[in-house]
């Protein structure tokens, strides 16, 4: 769908992005995790030509980005990270330009299908100066799948978005999904692609870190810890347990275990109960995406050859 | 074929200064008739003719063009500043728009505006002077030039610019001079030989002059010579804006 072949951008000594190779698969939604800085708003820019790069290729659906601007252009929808609106027009209005701008008449029907799955039947009529900033992302959605785009970029579309709004937003990115549009989201929110990404790409300083299916990223990287309080502090532990990887915390209240990705919790609640001890409260917790983007990040700032080892799992 | 697209762009730039009809036509109206009080009537008095033309006569084509020049270039240059200061220029960067369909949106639709205020501005001029038109076509044609002129320098600025102070350059301190020293008020040959010297140097005297002529039937230059410098100027400035449109310059990153 989108090619990525050693994609470069520098400004000046700045280096935006470093080498940068990447297949967005079609319809698939792929997230683009990074800090904020890390190049992610820059990679997708030079994809929607908003941003050139200094050296290596883009191509989407086969057709070079600058060379062919015009067809690749036409199918692809960008949801900008900065909020716009031009104040001198109405949402219906927008929408219709924006339609315009892409050679598309905007057909009434088309119209009140984007309207209702964004929520703005009710403000079709209102300009857009006074919407609310929900309203003002939602409408910048609407704008992005007018002409009804094959691949969509959403830069950060749910920040400063309350809970609800994201939500909805999460539930109409999948019907888009479902209807065939290939999805591109940059996040710094770890939770938003752990909840819709198929793929993941992490990208810090311009590099891509690693690039891996989300469910495989969760099961090599994501372990599940475990946590014990025990009814009466254990000067040691048993050595069925310490062989377990279990260890004593908190003036021996609790016991802790941190365990490898798809290993099972069994049999150390087996141990537990066979040394009998008295168990007043268990805690797991699986380690979410952010554990893992955190974990991944600071072993690449040690050093990239981890990170690179890292990659090859 | 004019697409969409073009279409889309002209009509949303036309419909833009139709939303502020009071600083986009009728404000160019209001300092017309303040030049016909204060220069028209006051210096016509002791003026009273030039080339057998009366005084008051003699200043409608600088007038209009100066119109022409001014809202030609404000309208393009404030609508793209805008534009980017908004973020909505994006909106047009990620379309499938040529460089040549946005140069024609923004122009075509800055040409419009400086045309419609050209000929109200010779309108109410008229009522107070008396119509009179040598060359119709030609003073048309004329200032269609001046209109895409000055709307592709506007376009110029407004994509070089980063801030107000730099989108008020060129028209305070270049056109502005320019215009009020090239004649609109006074004909050349009043001026003793080292202005003389200076206004023959200033490329906007051409314009007003061979506009004077296509108006009025007179002129203090050849005409040629004005619609000469008029097309080289008009051909410049849309490759020009043409060029940085199509580099990227300040617009793509």
């Amino acid at each position: 769908m989108v090619s990525i072949r050693a994609l470069s951008k520098r400004y000046g000594d700045l280096v935006a992005l470093e080498h940068v190779d990447l297949d967005i698969r079609p319809g698939e939604i792929f997230a683009l995790l990074g800090p904020n800085g890390a190049g992610k708003t820059t990679l997708i820019s030079v994809v929607a030509g908003l941003v050139r790069a200094t050296a290596g290729t883009v191509q989407v659906l086969g057709r070079d980005v600058v060379a062919d601007y015009r067809f690749t252009r036409s199918v692809i929808g960008l949801v900008p990270q900065e909020i716009n609106f031009d104040p001198f027009f109405t949402v219906t209005e927008m929408l219709r330009i924006q339609a315009g701008y892409f050679g598309v008449e905007l057909t009434d029907d088309r119209l009140e299908e984007i309207l209702t799955a964004l929520d703005l039947t009710a403000k079709r009529d209102t300009g857009t100066r006074a919407l609310s900033g929900g309203m003002k992302r939602r409408l910048l959605i609407g704008k992005a799948l007018v002409h009804a785009p094959k691949v969509l970029f959403l830069d950060e579309p749910t920040a400063g978005v309350d809970v609800e709004l994201r939500q909805a937003l999460w539930r109409y990115v999948r019907v888009l999904r479902d209807r065939g549009t290939t999805i591109v989201l940059t996040t710094h929110y770890l939770e938003e692609a752990e909840e819709l990404a198929d793929r993941v790409g992490i990208i810090d300083h311009g590099r891509m870190l690693l690039i891996e299916e989300k469910e495989q990223l969760m099961r090599s990287y994501a372990g599940k810890t475990l946590r014990a309080t025990l009814a009466a502090p254990l000067p040691s532990l048993p050595p069925a347990l310490t062989e377990l990887g279990a260890r004593l915390e908190e003036g021996g209240r609790v016991l802790a275990l941190t365990a490898a990705p798809g290993t099972s919790l069994g049999p150390v609640l087996a141990a537990l109960a066979a040394a009998g001890l008295a168990v007043e409260d268990v805690e797991t917790h699986r380690m979410t995406l952010e554990d893992v983007f955190v974990n991944l990040l600071r072993s690449e700032r040690r050093g990239p050859g981890q990170a690179a080892g890292a990659e090859g799992r | 074929m004019i697409g969409i697209g073009l279409r889309t762009l002209f009509v949303k730039e036309v419909r833009r200064f139709l939303r502020v009809p009071g600083q986009t036509l009728l404000s160019p109206l209001i300092t017309t008739v303040l030049y016909f009080v204060v220069f028209g009537f006051s210096l016509g008095s002791r003026l009273r003719e030039i080339e057998g033309v009366p005084y008051i006569r003699f200043i409608v084509p600088g007038l209009v063009t100066l119109g022409v020049v001014s809202n030609a270039f404000l309208n393009t240059a404030s609508s793209l500043f805008v534009m980017k200061l908004q973020g909505t220029i994006v909106d047009l960067l990620i379309s499938p728009l040529t460089y040549g369909e946005i140069l024609t949106g923004f122009v075509s639709a800055a040409a419009l505006r400086a045309l419609a205020v050209g000929v109200l501005m010779w309108i109410v001029a008229g009522a107070f002077s008396g119509f009179q038109l040598a060359h119709p076509a030609l003073a048309l044609v004329l200032l269609v030039l001046v209109a895409v002129t000055f709307a592709a320098l506007g376009l110029m600025t407004a994509i070089w610019a980063n801030t107000f102070e730099r989108v008020n350059f060129f028209p305070t301190f270049i056109i502005t001079p320019l215009t009020f020293l090239g004649g609109v008020f006074y004909s050349a040959r009043m001026l003793p030989p080292a202005l003389l010297r200076f206004t023959q140097a200033n490329p906007v005297f051409y314009l007003v002059d061979v506009i004077r002529w296509s108006m009025l039937g007179f002129s203090d230059g050849a005409p040629a010579i004005g619609l000469t410098i008029l097309a080289v100027l008009c051909a410049a400035s849309l490759a020009g804006a043409y060029a940085m449109l199509r580099s990227g310059y300040k617009l793509r990153g």
